[in-house]
């Protein structure tokens, strides 16, 4: 596991010769050892076609890769890091939200459209993920960040979880999620409770949710 | 201090106010028994007590100055709080942490520094923009994020670091490697590909304590005076003649000093 929480804001990576890291550029809070920090044109893992295809998507986050033996320490913005060590899992998250991830994990852009169709569009814009997200596969770890704390809500097939788009930050597993809309006269005329849409995930995972409903 | 989920904010009052410790991470309590202690402007936010505050022109604190202040030209930036009871301190809810000296030297971002006692000696660090608390005694800073002690060896992002204690080797240390070769070479020229945005760091080697906080996003800057401009002082105005870094000299893409002005170094 390459990454140690340090505190709620800082997490410290390990880096060893062979190993890659991926991070956001201009995350790095400081290093011992001999470290080397290359921008990445490419945003990432993939060939060219890959670049192209995230920066359609928009999803094409400023990456630099971190190689080299010695420790980094890691944080950005002043927002809340967590660590999620994912064994073969797909975690669905946004590029932004990045602070680091391990070079193990194989990297990807998912259309919405494609879990849901119209609806899977529709749910992008609402909880600001847009018409793509990123997906990161395999076995690795990952620092996310978040604004406020983040807190893991595990979702199983008897219990499915709504959370708030705004405070939704990413999931793994065997997830199916949806958009639940309680839309009502009520909110047409401008009385509405503010929760009018929450996002309904349903089967085998967990959600991250942060303690805050602001954007990154 | 204990606080639960649920039991609703602590209530304090004179009593249980914590003597020279912190209330809660953003607040810290210091307590005046007829002694003083140096603050910034406008970081006091409640007191007990009597107490007064001066700044530091005053004639009756002129010794005070002599003994532990020594840049006159930055003194308006301070006041002495005089008197006794309890007084609070926090700077915009960032993070706020007390330490002791004993005998020794910490060089801090001038933003950084709170307070201190005044058994302290607080000068202008040669390093531009920091000040230097030499002696005995505590004193107060903020921080963005919690604050995080490393040991040097150690390469610090500009922006996360908050000070130094007795290492005595602050340098800057550049890290471009990618640039090199014909690819480099055309990066750098054109900007293509962008700038990992961590070509540049402090370097600390020795033996010592380093600060850091735990984000990037710098704290206001506080002027810390101006020094002597004589020639050989850093930052003094009094730059020696024929140094070639005079700001709009069109220079050759791709060398050094273009790379550091595209990194705003």
């Amino acid at each position: 596991m390459p990454f140690r929480e340090i505190n709620s804001k800082m997490v410290e990576a390990t880096v060893m010769p062979g190993q890659r890291l991926f991070s956001q550029r201009g995350a790095m809070l400081a290093y011992k050892g001999e470290v080397s920090f290359t921008p990445n044109i490419q945003g990432g893992q993939g060939g060219v076609m890959s670049m192209i295809g995230r920066r359609v998507a928009n999803e094409d986050t400023p990456l630099m890769t971190v190689e080299g033996s010695g420790s980094v320490l890691f944080g950005h913005g002043g927002h809340h890091v967590t660590v999620v060590n994912l064994t073969g899992d797909t975690l669905f998250v946004e590029a932004d939200r990045l602070l680091a991830f391990e070079g193990t994990l194989q990297q990807g852009t998912m259309f919405m459209g494609s879990q849901g169709g119209v609806m899977g569009m529709v749910r992008g814009q609402i909880s600001g993920q847009g018409l793509f997200t990123t997906t990161l596969k395999g076995h690795g770890s990952v620092a996310v960040m978040a604004h406020g704390g983040v807190f893991e809500v595990p979702i199983t097939p008897q219990r499915p979880v709504h959370v708030d788009p705004q405070a939704y930050v990413a999931h793994y597993g065997d997830v199916r999620n949806k958009l639940s809309t309680a839309l009502g006269w009520r909110d047409m005329v401008g009385r509405g409770s503010g929760e009018a849409f929450q996002l309904e995930l349903s089967g085998n995972g967990v959600v991250f949710v942060q303690a805050s409903e602001e954007k990154l | 201090m204990s606080h639960y989920p649920g039991a609703g904010p602590t209530v304090y009052d004179p009593m249980t106010l914590p003597s020279d410790d912190n209330v809660n991470n953003y607040t810290f309590c210091v307590e005046l028994k007829g002694s003083q202690w140096f603050l910034q402007k406008g970081k006091m936010i409640a007191y007990y007590g009597q107490m007064d505050f001066n700044g530091i022109g005053h004639g009756r604190l002129d010794g005070l100055v002599r003994t532990s202040f020594h840049s006159p030209l930055h003194a308006s930036d301070w006041v002495v709080a005089q008197g006794s009871g309890k007084m609070l301190l926090a700077d915009r809810a960032f993070d706020v942490n007390s330490y002791d000296l004993e005998e020794g030297n910490l060089t801090i971002r001038s933003g950084n520094l709170l307070a201190f006692q005044p058994s302290l000696a607080l000068k202008q660090s040669i390093v531009p923009g920091f000040l230097t608390l030499i002696g005995t005694g505590k004193f107060v800073a903020a921080s963005n994020g919690p604050v995080v002690f490393m040991e040097p060896p150690i390469r610090v992002d500009p922006q996360a670091l908050v000070g130094w204690a007795d290492c005595p080797s602050p340098c800057h240390h550049y890290d471009h490697g990618y640039m090199a070769g014909l690819m480099g070479g055309l990066r750098a020229m054109t900007g293509l590909g962008g700038a990992s945005g961590e070509e540049h760091q402090f370097e600390f080697v020795g033996a010592g304590t380093v600060l850091l906080q735990s984000t990037e996003v710098l704290m206001a800057e506080q002027a810390t005076g101006v020094v002597p401009s004589e020639p050989g002082v850093p930052g003094g105005y009094g730059a020696p003649a024929g140094q070639p870094q005079q700001p709009g000299v069109p220079r050759l893409p791709g060398q050094l000093g273009d790379l550091q002005r595209r990194f705003g170094l």
